[in-house]
Parts: C-alpha cells; sequence; structure tokens
C-alpha cells in the first residue's frame, strides 16, 4: 500500500537571508522509512535538496535529523510512527551545528571534539591484517598495527550522528561546551587504553570548564540516543571519577 | 559549535558546580532549622522587634544565621552564574562576572552580617 | 567567497532551555530547578531588603509583621514554600545524580521525590492556615 505524505522540510542555501519551508507530497510505501520519504521528495520533486545518508541501517550516523522536533535517525524511523495520517511530517536539520545547506550541517567541531576524546580504539579481533607467522601450537598474533590506522576504529555503540548534541540544552546555550557524545568518548577511552598518562590527561580534559561540570543534568542525550550509549551516565560517572582524582591530589598521592 | 581546537590545551579545572552541591547539601538542614526556628517555634508565626532581638542573644542561634548566610548567597550566586554563562560569554565576559558576583556575595553577606549587628544593638 | 553557514540568533539559543515542547522528564526537572531558582534569588533579596527594617528597631519592623500576617502575604508564603520545597528536593536528586549516584533512576527519583513535594507543600499550607 502506499502511502501520500505531505513532507514539510526546512530549507536553506548559502546566500539565503533566512531559512524557509517547502512542503512536497510525495508517495511512500506504507512500510518505508522517514528517510525514503526524504529521497522521494529530492528524486520526484526538487533536485537541489541536499541530506546526508549513507547505510541505511542506523551503523553509520550519517542521516541524523529531528523529524516532528525530536532528533532520529530516518533511515529507521518508520512513517508510520512519523506521520499519524494528518498533517504534516516536519524535517529539521540537528540543533547547534552551523547549516551549511538544506539538512546538511557543518559537523567539523563535533569531530575534533571526537579525536579529542581518545577514541584510539584499536580491537584486535577486527583487525584485517595477517597474523604474524608463528609456530605451532601457539596463538598467532596480529600485526602491530600502524601508527593511524588505530584512529579509524571507533568506540562500538556511538555511531556519532550528532543526536546527543542537538538534544543538549548546553550546547544550545554554549558553543565551547565538550558534549554529550564527546564526554562519552573520554569515558570509554579510558576504559580501553592502557596508557594511564592518556587517561590522566583525558580525564584533566573532562574536568575543564567546558566539561562535565557545564552539563545541566537535562538527560536529554540519553533519551534521544538510538544507540543506547547513555551519555548522562558516562558524565556523571566521569563527575565521580574526578571527585576521587581530585581528593587523591588534596591528599597528595 | 566552536571549532577552534581549544581541547587541545590543558584545561583548567572548574569548581563552581562543586561548591553549589555542598552549599546545597548544608542549606537542607540550614533552611530546615531557618524555618522551624522562625515559624514554628513561635507561637504567631512571626516575631515582632523586641523577640528578635530576644532570639538573637543566644549565641549559637547567631552563628547558625550565619553558616545559613554564608551558605544560601554562594549557592544563590552560583546558579545565578551558571545561568548566565549560558549567554554564551566570551572568556573575559565570564572572569568579569565571576568577578562581580564575587564581589555581589561578599557584599551581602557583608550587610548580613552588620544587620545582625545593629538589632542587637538597637536600644 | 564562502558565505558563512546558518545558525539561529545568539538570542533564540539562549533562550533554547526554555522550550520544553516534546523534551522529557529530565529536561522538565531541569528547567523547574533553574525557574525556581530564579524566583528564589528574588526572593532572598527581597528578603534582605525587607530584614533592613529591622535596623530602624519596633517603630519601623512591627507594622510589618502585622502586615506579614495578612491572607495575601500568606499566600505568597505557600509559594515561597513550593519553590524551596520543589527546588530543594530536586536539587538532591541532581546533587546525588551529579556524583554518579542513581542515574539510571533519575526519572524514578523526580517523580517521588515531587510527590513529596507536593505533600510538603499541602501540609505547610495546612499550618499556616491553621494556625493564622
Amino acid at each position: 500500500m502506499t502511502l501520500e505524505i505531505p513532507i514539510k522540510i526546512f530549507r536553506y542555501k548559502a546566500g539565503d537571508t533566512a531559512p524557509h519551508y517547502d512542503t512536497f507530497r510525495v508517495k511512500v510505501a506504507e512500510a518505508a522509512n522517514v528517510l525514503d520519504a526524504i529521497e522521494a521528495a529530492w528524486a520526484e520533486h526538487d533536485r537541489t535538496l541536499t541530506f546526508r545518508h549513507a547505510c541505511h541501517h542506523a551503523s553509520c550516523g550519517a542521516c541524523a535529523v529531528r523529524v516532528n522536533g525530536v532528533e532520529k535517525l530516518p533511515c529507521i524511523t518508520p512513517v508510520s510512527e512519523a506521520w499519524p495520517g494528518q498533517g504534516e511530517m516536519l524535517i529539521e536539520p540537528l540543533r547547534n551545528f552551523p547549516i551549511i545547506s538544506d539538512l546538511v550541517v557543518d559537523v567539523a567541531g563535533f569531530f575534533q571534539r571526537m579525536i579529542a576524546s581518545g577514541l584510539i580504539i584499536t580491537r584486535t579481533a577486527e583487525s584485517t591484517l595477517p597474523l604474524s607467522a608463528e609456530p605451532s601450537g601457539s596463538v598467532p598474533q596480529p600485526v602491530q598495527i600502524p601508527d593511524g590506522l588505530e584512529r579509524l576504529n571507533r568506540f562500538e555503540s556511538c555511531v556519532e550522528c550528532g543526536i546527543c548534541i542537538s538534544a543538549c540544552p548546553t550546547m544550545a546555550a554554549t558553543d565551547k561546551f565538550f558534549g554529550p557524545a564527546g564526554l562519552a568518548g573520554i569515558y570509554r577511552a579510558r576504559q580501553e587504553t592502557g596508557d594511564r598518562a592518556l587517561a590522566t590527561r583525558l580525564l584533566e580534559l573532562a574536568d575543564g570548564e567546558h566539561g562535565v561540570w557545564r552539563c545541566h543534568s537535562a538527560y536529554e542525550c540519553t533519551e534521544a540516543c538510538p544507540q543506547d550509549v547513555d551519555p548522562a551516565g558516562a558524565i556523571m560517572a566521569l563527575r565521580r571519577e574526578l571527585i576521587g582524582y581530585r581528593l587523591k591530589r588534596l591528599f597528595g598521592r | 559549535m566552536d571549532t577552534s581546537r581549544q581541547f587541545d590545551r590543558p584545561q583548567a579545572p572548574s569548581w563552581g558546580w562543586f561548591w553549589q552541591a555542598v552549599t546545597g547539601i548544608g542549606l537542607i538542614v540550614l533552611l530546615a532549622l531557618h524555618m522551624i526556628a522562625h515559624h514554628f517555634v513561635v507561637p504567631e508565626g512571626l516575631r515582632n522587634f523586641q523577640e528578635v532581638q530576644d532570639y538573637l542573644r543566644t549565641p549559637i542561634i547567631v552563628i547558625l544565621e550565619v553558616l545559613f548566610l554564608a551558605a544560601v548567597v554562594p549557592h544563590a550566586l552560583l546558579g545565578v552564574r551558571a545561568i548566565l554563562f549560558d549567554l554564551g560569554l566570551s572568556e573575559r565576559a565570564e572572569k568579569r562576572v565571576s568577578r562581580a558576583l564575587t564581589v555581589i556575595g561578599a557584599l551581602t553577606i557583608g550587610y548580613g552580617l552588620w544587620l545582625t549587628w545593629t538589632i542587637t544593638q538597637f536600644k | 567567497m564562502a558565505t558563512q553557514p546558518y545558525q539561529p540568533s545568539k538570542l533564540r539559543r539562549t533562550l533554547v532551555w526554555g522550550d520544553i515542547r516534546k523534551r522529557r522528564l529530565g529536561m522538565i526537572a531541569y528547567v523547574l530547578n533553574r525557574i525556581t531558582g530564579i524566583g528564589l534569588v528574588v526572593y532572598l533579596y527581597l528578603h534582605l531588603i525587607i530584614l533592613s527594617m529591622l535596623a530602624g528597631g519596633p517603630g519601623s519592623w512591627d507594622p510589618f509583621v502585622t502586615l506579614a500576617k495578612s491572607p495575601a502575604f500568606l499566600a505568597l508564603d505557600v509559594v515561597l514554600i513550593a519553590g524551596w520545597l520543589i527546588h530543594g528536593l530536586n536539587g538532591v536528586r541532581v546533587g546525588l545524580n551529579g556524583f554518579g549516584i542513581g542515574v539510571r533512576a533519575q526519572k524514578a527519583m523526580f517523580v517521588g521525590l515531587m510527590v513529596v513535594a507536593v505533600i510538603g507543600i499541602a501540609a505547610m499550607a495546612l499550618a499556616i492556615f491553621v494556625k493564622g
């Protein structure tokens, strides 16, 4: 069965004085997802519509937008959930990112934070490099992955979609907040890394004035996260670790 | 979102939230005591001037009231600071706000101490 | 040559915290704490200014006491009590969560503490208006 859905999309192109909204009537299958509707708007109505999409199954995080005011991955959000049969389905870009064009936002600041968070994790089990040649009877060891390649492997749950950044009220208020994704990344990186000096540096980064203490405990990040990362939990756990760290420093250990 | 790579630099630790929490814990007790002492122990719920003067004769009472003042003023002004910092201010502006609120806090506590002293000395 | 990307104005961004549409319980709690907090700071300074009448002795303070027992004033007192009960009890939750305690239970904590607050407000209102 096909549905005909009025989809109202945020539009902005470089040089416009202000954004506006366009409404298109798109035909999609009943079982379609919101991303299919966005693509139908592009394919059948306006080829100048720009949006990000890649894997279409919630593992790349590219397509994140706001659907009816709420952050979602449209590739896994059914239209039946997003459109109750009347009114318009509203599609807007994520909050708290500069908007480059239509639904595409500038994620440079976001990735600077993710890199600074230390998510340099190598899961040797996932290495695709050849195993070293060991004498038979012993367990073959993966070769050391060359520097730089490690940075491409990221922490399991987070797909770096930016939804938590959009949902966060502190991120709206101040440009400099490190943000839930980055802080959750710090928490995860500290669990994974064997480098004590790095772990301490990361903790001190979280301790900065733009770190964990700027969080206002709204918990919107955890509520909005499509991958159950629980950034708020990570932020609170980092606070606990920081109190312990500061007390130890106070008593000279 | 800021893209200045400021996170590549070491960060100075933040103390505001910590003192907010500590004074908050203190206030749970001190505010309860303040309410009980002023409204539930007094027959009509409010003291007239003479009753206030008599009330302030006990040293422990004065100490508790001063402690209450010393907890509520920082807690309140740290809250104001948090709200102001959410205006997305520059680093310099944030320092100015912190300094201004510290001065206001000191003046407020000073005023409270002066008032307590003046009441007890009134003839 | 490249034009700047679009961002909502600074004013709009500073007001985002007040928009609770489609927000969930944790954010409602945060907004409630901020609003009660602002109210309480205003009250604090009003209170301190009014207390200056004590410096004038019984002549300036005692007439105020009579006014403070009027029903309108007492009603405002209940509003004040509601403010600090909500702020204080939710503050306990924020403080505990902020030290890593009970984070997963934050929503249940909020509901439970607000129930306590409502009971407390009712009890105080009774005490005030019955005591007179």
